[in-house]
């Protein structure tokens, strides 16, 4: 099959989130490769998504999960080489799959060649790849990421006898981005996969590029000129190619980084995930509806990304202190649970592995503006392990079926990069591939059929959004139009029935067309259309004129 | 169901959008547009400082305000286009208003709100008057938190009073309701008090809304339901209770809707209040009493003259409701100069029962009995008055102590006169 020649593609796009290392073991070492992956690449068509965004896979000493790099032009060797990675990408390809890669441009491993070059002597031609300082004292201002494992930004070097400049863990020095050699050596590296046939990047912790004293050293001017010009060069050298930004940030410092259409295609949307959560839980739809409309406007061909989970914790770093303590009070009240300002846990068992929350949460996932990402092993409902400490918890195996390792790899158990989930409620034996695939009311059935429907109009990647404010603040809706298509999104977040009001004068003398069983509802007329709705149920109607 | 008649489909409607709540918060008003703002912005601020976490609402039941008040309300919800300025607000926090239908009363206000919590489910629901300007926000903790934390169900107020204020209070319904009901209850006529949702449940399903006394007495029937129906209840102190400035009080009217009610409730209790001896303590949070030294200024001279005229014009009536001796009596005192009246505690004790007995056996229109007390009243506000013009805080509460324990030890009096052994 041969991939669709659009240019916007990744608005179109359902992405699939999966770790080579924790998908599918194909040589028996007790680790995911890519040889395994591209095995499952039927899986992975058969449930819908087109593109695949894959985490770190280079050579590494793992002490931050792939995204500490040692060597950014190879693979890591367990997980194969390169040629196993060009077969898979080619695989995908076939499958009309993109294939979107991970590329961590603010920091290296302190293993890689720079920085062990650049620590080796003050006088090093590399010395200045990095940022060195005498004192701790410089760049006050900024935050620490990770609270619960470092105290500084700056650690000593009792190599060279400095100080150097690190963002997260202190085994991740940042790249001095000021230094013009950094930025060719980087571009490079992109180009080096790009001409491999990638569809994309996702930038890792992009906001923290460039520093300056005086500043939070985040989302700075500088930054943004960094990434225009690799977009320029993008662009010009690779069209049709995509770059997908992590930047953390609030909604006004996120607008920026689509520029004028000239930085990023795609950022992820983080302030609205954990208020999902939130309003999900307060059964009331004023924190979604109140950082949307604080969400700034993106140039026609941008895109948000959304997600409910992810490898890391779910973050809590945008949201309001008394907004944070509410979701640790809800959703961690173990504290073994938190981590850093976030939640360790997988969507399943923080939603109580209530299947109605899990199908509400992925539908506003599918029909709020954005492009949806589905973190691996959510579709199935896998659980996290909080005792496997870090983020680990969430990074287990795949659950393939319910045999030897789940289905993940045939070497002994001892001998895996993880432990299984063995509980009774999540363990292999009761969520797995295998056994969802028999029933078409499963989890992983019915988020086939959502794919399958979001995937039949193009309103839900490209249309523009109404929210309608009923009077029952338990109800999301919205109403998404593209061209000639709308859709009406109508969402109960409560745990109760409720009955909903919706104001469609608008839309009057359409009917409604429920799409998931394609049953026709009452015509809209003067009156405020009533709708009951079940607890955590959600609607999708096309609207038709007829 | 009381409520299928008193809730409007227009509100029921509004209510299906509000849904369960935590807590509720209920305004009674009639043309209160220049308080009452105010009133909604602090108990909104309450809300969200003190229970932010907690589903709430605000309803206000309007008797027909030709003013702007139900708008001034409605402008304090919070939604996802109106925030709340200085404060965040994790959830919507509906204010709605509704428009009872008849004349303006207390008890069809609080009839609505009730049945309102008793639908909303809410577990805890405060009732602010919308005239009390000096609200501040702790006044919703103060309200709520006694029914939210340790499970009372009904909640009455203590207010920081002036000198010579709440003097129908302190001269015949604290003292009468604590001696007939057994309990002391500082404000048994409250106009800021909560309740529970087991308590709006039972109230809510009252047969006795129906009845005028308790309309125009509801919150003195709130309370007498809340003692005889043996809820758990508390006192709060609340701090300074701003009073009305410029209208002038209608004695009358407020004694139909206070000691009118009281005597009402007595027909349909007395299984209960005919056994009671001693009266109980009430758990207070917060000091139990405090006065404001500075008095308030009375007009003595004309409190005796309408007191002296009363009694005279009124002799046929009064002579239906009390006993000969207390008639003498009052007439002695009455016709005394005005330095020398003194309307003692047993005497005005002795009155009130006996206009309370009159009242239960409908000796004349019972309206007419309630208004035949106030002249009398006026007696003895005059001497409450006179006594205490110079006392210190403390003597003003031994002299209060004194008019109660004279009730109290008349009880037996009321019953006597009850059961027409007198």
């Amino acid at each position: 099959m041969a991939l669709p020649q659009d240019a916007l593609w990744y608005k179109d796009a359902v992405i699939y989130q999966v770790h080579v290392r924790a998908f599918y073991d194909s040589s028996g070492d007790g680790r995911g490769d890519f040889r395994g992956l591209a095995q499952k690449l039927d899986y992975l068509q058969d449930l819908g998504i087109n593109a695949i965004w894959l985490m770190p896979f280079f050579p590494s000493p793992l002490r931050d999960d792939g995204y500490d790099i040692a060597d950014y032009q190879t693979v890591h060797p367990s997980y194969g080489t390169l040629e196993d990675f060009k077969s898979f990408l080619d695989a995908a390809h076939q499958r009309g799959i993109r294939v979107i890669i991970e590329m961590v441009l603010n920091h290296t491993s302190d293993q890689h060649p720079w920085f062990q070059e650049s620590r080796s002597s003050g006088d090093n031609p590399k010395r200045n790849w990095y940022v060195w300082s005498d004192t701790d004292n410089k760049y006050r201002g900024t935050r620490i990421i990770f609270l619960d494992t470092e105290l500084s930004n700056w650690a000593w070097d009792p190599v060279s006898k400095q100080y150097y400049w690190h963002r997260f863990f202190s085994h991740q020095p940042d790249l001095n981005y000021d230094n013009p050699a950094v930025r060719e050596a980087m571009w490079n590296v992109m180009k080096f996969w790009l001409d491999m046939g990638i569809d994309g990047f996702r930038l890792d912790a992009v906001p923290y590029l460039v520093e300056r004293e005086g500043t939070n050293c985040e989302n700075l001017p500088e930054t943004h000129v960094i990434i225009q010009d690799l977009r320029r060069r993008l662009d010009t050298e690779y069209p049709g190619r995509m770059l997908l930004a992590e930047a953390n940030q609030w909604p006004a410092d996120l607008g920026p980084y689509f520029g004028t259409g000239n930085e990023f295609h795609m950022a992820f949307n983080f302030p609205l995930m954990p208020r999902m959560f939130m309003g999900l839980k307060l059964e009331d739809r004023k924190p979604i509806t109140e950082i949307l409309q604080q969400t700034p406007a993106i140039p026609e061909i941008c895109q948000w990304c959304l997600f409910l989970r992810n490898h890391d914790e779910l973050t809590l770093e945008m949201v309001t202190d008394i907004e944070r303590d509410y979701m640790y009070d809800e959703y961690a009240k173990d504290r073994s649970m938190r981590l850093n300002l976030g939640i360790r846990r997988r969507l399943a068992p923080l939603l109580d592995n209530d299947r109605r929350r899990i199908e509400l949460m992925n539908g506003m996932l599918m029909s709020l503006p954005g492009t949806p990402i589905v973190y691996y092993g959510d579709e199935i409902g896998m659980g996290d392990n909080v005792n496997l400490g870090d983020r680990n918890g969430v990074r287990t195996p795949m659950q393939w079926d319910g045999g030897w390792n789940g289905g993940f790899s045939s070497a002994d158990p001892e001998s895996l990069y993880s432990p299984l989930m063995l509980n009774p409620v999540y363990g292999f034996q009761a969520v797995n591939v295998q056994s969802q695939k028999r029933f078409d009311h499963s989890l992983l059935s019915w988020m086939k059929r959502i794919i399958r429907v979001r995937k039949s109009l193009a309103v839900f990647g490209r249309g523009s959004i109404e929210f309608l404010y009923p009077a029952n603040h338990r109800v999301l809706a919205y109403v998404r139009q593209y061209g000639k298509d709308a859709i009406l999104v109508v969402n109960n977040l409560s745990s109760s029935a409720q009955a909903v009001e919706l104001d469609l004068r608008r839309y009057k003398g359409n009917i409604l067309i429920e799409m998931f069983g394609r049953n026709i509802f009452p015509r809209i007329g003067d009156l405020p259309y009533l709708l009951t709705m079940g607890p955590y149920q959600f609607y999708w109607f096309r609207l038709r004129k007829i | 169901m009381p409520e299928e008649t008193i809730l409007s489909d227009d509100f029921l409607r509004e209510l299906m959008n509000v849904g369960e709540v935590d807590l509720l918060v209920g305004v009674p008003t009639y043309n209160d547009a220049r308080t009452v703002g105010q009133v909604v912005q602090a108990i909104r601020t309450g809300l969200l400082k003190y229970f932010p976490r907690q589903r709430a609402a605000i309803i206000n039941a309007d008797g027909g305000s030709k003013d702007n008040t139900q708008e001034l309300v409605r402008a304090a919800s919070i939604s996802d286009m109106q925030h709340a300025d200085n404060m965040y607000a994790l959830r919507t926090l509906h204010c709605i208003s509704t428009r009872y239908a008849g004349i303006p009363s207390s008890g069809t206000a609080l009839h609505t709100i009730m049945a309102a919590s008793d639908l909303l489910r809410a577990s805890a629901c405060a009732v602010i008057s919308p005239d009390s300007t000096s609200i501040t926000p702790e006044w919703i903790q103060t309200l709520l938190q006694p029914v939210v934390r340790e499970s009372n169900d009904w909640v009455t107020p203590v207010y920081r009073r002036q000198k010579f204020e709440g003097l129908l209070i302190r001269n015949v319904l604290y003292p009468m309701n604590r001696a007939v009901y057994s309990s002391r209850v500082r404000e048994p006529y409250p106009s800021d008090f909560a309740f529970s949702g087991r308590f709006a449940s039972h109230v809510a399903g009252l047969d006795s809304w129906s009845q005028e006394a308790a309309r125009t007495g509801a919150e003195m029937y709130l309370t007498i339901a809340a003692i005889t129906g043996k809820f758990r209840i508390v006192q709060t102190y609340l701090g300074p209770k701003s009073r009305t400035e410029g209208a002038p009080a209608d004695l009358v009217a407020a004694m139909r809707r206070s000691v009118g009610t009281l005597f009402w409730s007595l027909d349909s209790t007395f299984a209960i209040w005919s056994n009671n001896s001693h009266s109980e303590p009430v758990t207070t949070i917060g000091p139990e009493n405090e006065v404001d030294p500075e008095p308030l200024r009375f007009n003595r001279k004309r409190l005796h003259d309408m007191f002296s005229r009363g009694v005279g014009e009124l002799e046929p009536v009064l002579k239906s409701i009390l006993t000969p001796a207390t008639l003498s009596q009052v007439q002695q005192i009455a016709s005394s100069p005005e330095g020398e009246l003194l309307y003692n505690d047993e005497l005005w004790a002795r009155t009130v029962y006996e206009f309370a007995a009159a009242y239960h056996k409908s000796v004349i229109s019972r309206d007419h009995i309630v208004q035949a007390l106030a002249p009398l009243y006026r007696g003895r506000t005059y001497t409450f008055l006179v006594e205490n013009r110079d006392n210190a805080p403390e003597a003003l509460e031994s002299n209060i102590e004194d008019l109660c324990l004279a009730f109290e030890r008349s009880k037996p009096y009321l019953l006597d006169m009850w059961n027409g052994r007198k």
